[in-house]
């Protein structure tokens, strides 16, 4: 075999026009994708588009300069970021702990662990928010404790405000966190670790010089991931949260279905997708589809 | 050996996993109570806020209308999203990222963008206020569930079963069919069922999408977490729950077959 230091074929058309060419060569691919690509297209593309034109349509750019200069819907906005960014922080924290454990536990016990970490995945969203409602309460259950013990005279206002909206999310959050930073620690050699503990490194220096770097792209991938499914969160923050805690898409619901402005809506609606398609945008190139959820049939 | 340091962590991780399913055990011991009105631990057990809601025909109709939803969702994701997971992970030269990308964009941009671009567009086609034009719409969220899991099922799988029955003298169409599609049947329905879920689940696409006349299970939920003071509401979504748990059950069977028949294929 010799090495032909030229192409033997022309140079062909780079990115997009290469890859339709090649795809027109075997076009099984391409009809076995058309049909999800034309649902996808029909029901989620030409709706969103047929949206961000309806903010612009009726008032031009009036829309948007009445959002970006309303002090409340720009106090909603920073609201939002906040408690996302604390609902983000917070699930690494928690999650990351857990994630571990399971990395390094024996099949059996892991298997267990996840059905565990999985199965509050299942239920409604309204459901956890909801148990939250009773155990935070004035009368609820944390409360019992805390005057129980003596912690306190009266019954403390656990209930809408920042505490509980942040606490909810975490908890409705935290199964993505603990799969998405799995799916990353199962693919670590864990040999690495072993040699440095060899080389005489301490079981806390080996995890802070090895693993831990190791254990970042999960790290990263986790934090956009909670951090877009955070920014479209409704039910939680509307039944946990106070006015103060109003998030983003509460105020597109009251402006879409009470003041029935839907160019302010769509609006609203368009500045909350450049914010979420830029984190995907940034997420996509650095993390695999297939691994989202662990993997979850494995 | 274990050190200081792994007591630690696994304590956290515990306390973590109690954080994580303490909420959910109160809900359901809730729904077992015997008083009207909302105390934990409920003073004593019954099952009269489940007989509240079996005997209204508003809660029965809510279980129709969100089954029904939910099964054309979980059927048309399927259907739509097992071919696209084949050619994502064996027939695309090229241009996976974009597909990538749309699939995950379809799954994880927020439901308040989802509900009103689809209502404003829904609204010339006459598609407001159907059932089926409600599960074409979660169906978008529902396809990003098979994919995934579908493609992660074909990454496990070896190829060769396949190739030995082309070799036989069936054609490749038979062979995936005969074959390929039986063995990784398990990840098909994690994906089915995670997409049923999702659409029993959602809220706001299902408020604009029905308006106020029909009202499936999370609609209801939703308007009773907001007035309800009794454990009504508690066997409601524990009842949910039940549906989440046999769903959870199902995915459990068949990851079971799974690991059985990879024992088997490596021999």
């Amino acid at each position: 075999m010799s090495v032909n230091p030229l192409p033997a074929y022309p140079a062909r058309p780079a990115g997009w026009t290469r890859s339709l060419s090649e795809q027109g060569r075997n076009p099984l691919g391409l009809l076995l994708l058309a049909p999800m690509l034309l649902w996808i297209a029909v029901f989620f593309v030409f709706p969103t588009a047929w949206m961000i034109w309806q903010s612009f349509a009726e008032r031009g750019l009036q829309p948007y300069a009445a959002i970006l200069t309303s002090p409340i819907y720009l106090k909603v906005l920073m609201t939002t970021l906040k408690i996302c960014v604390i609902t983000t922080i917070g699930c690494l924290i928690l999650g990351y702990p857990v994630a571990y454990v399971l990395t390094i536990a024996k099949p059996r016990t892991r298997a267990i662990l996840l059905i565990l970490v999985v199965l509050p995945y299942w239920l409604d969203f309204i459901v956890r928010s909801y148990s939250w409602m009773i155990l935070l309460g004035r009368h609820g259950l944390i409360n019992q404790l805390i005057m129980g013990i003596g912690l306190s005279q009266s019954s403390l206002p656990l209930l809408y405000n920042l505490f509980s909206v942040s606490i909810g999310m975490i908890q409705i959050l935290l199964p993505l966190t603990i799969l998405t930073l799995f799916s990353t620690m199962i693919r670590i050699d864990r040999r690495l670790i072993d040699a440095a503990t060899i080389h005489g490194a301490s079981p806390w220096r080996a995890f802070l010089t090895v693993f831990l770097p190791l254990s970042l792209p999960g790290v990263y991938a986790a934090c956009l991931l909670l951090f877009v499914s955070a920014l479209g969160f409704y039910v939680t923050p509307a039944l946990l949260g106070g006015p103060e805690q109003t998030m983003i898409s509460q105020t597109i619901m009251v402006i879409a279905s009470d003041l029935l402005d839907w160019p302010l809506a769509s609006a609203a609606g368009v500045l909350l997708l450049i914010v979420t398609t830029s984190l995907l945008l940034v997420y996509s190139r650095f993390f695999r589809l297939d691994r989202m959820l662990g993997g979850m049939a494995r | 050996m274990k050190t200081t340091g792994a007591i630690a962590v696994n304590g956290f991780a515990g306390a973590v996993l109690i954080f994580l399913l303490f909420p959910v055990l109160v809900v359901v011991l809730i729904s077992f109570s015997s008083v009207d009105f909302l105390s934990f631990p409920p003073p004593s057990l019954s099952l009269r806020w489940y007989r509240t809601i079996f005997s209204s025909w508003e809660w029965i109709d809510a279980f129709l209308l969100t089954l029904q939803v939910g099964a054309l969702t979980a059927l048309l994701s399927t259907l739509l999203g097992v071919p696209a997971a084949f050619a994502l992970s064996r027939h695309l030269k090229g241009g996976q990222g974009f597909v990538n990308a749309l699939v995950l964009a379809a799954l994880v941009t927020p439901p308040i963008i989802k509900a009103i671009s689809i209502y404003l567009y829904y609204v010339p086609f006459g598609l407001l206020n159907t059932v089926p034009g409600l599960a074409f719409a979660h169906t978008v969220s529902g396809i990003p569930f098979v994919v995934i899991n579908v493609v992660a099922g074909l990454r496990g799988y070896d190829r060769d079963l396949e190739r030995a029955a082309t070799i036989h003298g069936a054609s490749p169409f038979r062979a995936v069919l005969g074959i390929t599609l039986p063995l990784i049947a398990p990840s098909i329905i994690v994906g089915a069922v995670f997409a049923f879920m999702q659409s029993a689940q959602e809220l706001l696409i299902a408020m604009f999408v029905l308006g106020t006349l029909e009202k499936p299970l999370a609609v209801k939920l939703w308007e009773g977490v907001r007035v309800a003071i009794d454990p009504s509401l508690a066997a409601a979504t524990t009842s949910v729950t039940v549906l989440a748990v046999l769903g959870l059950v199902t995915v459990m069977l068949a990851g079971r077959r799974t690991r059985v028949t990879r024992v088997a294929v490596r021999g």
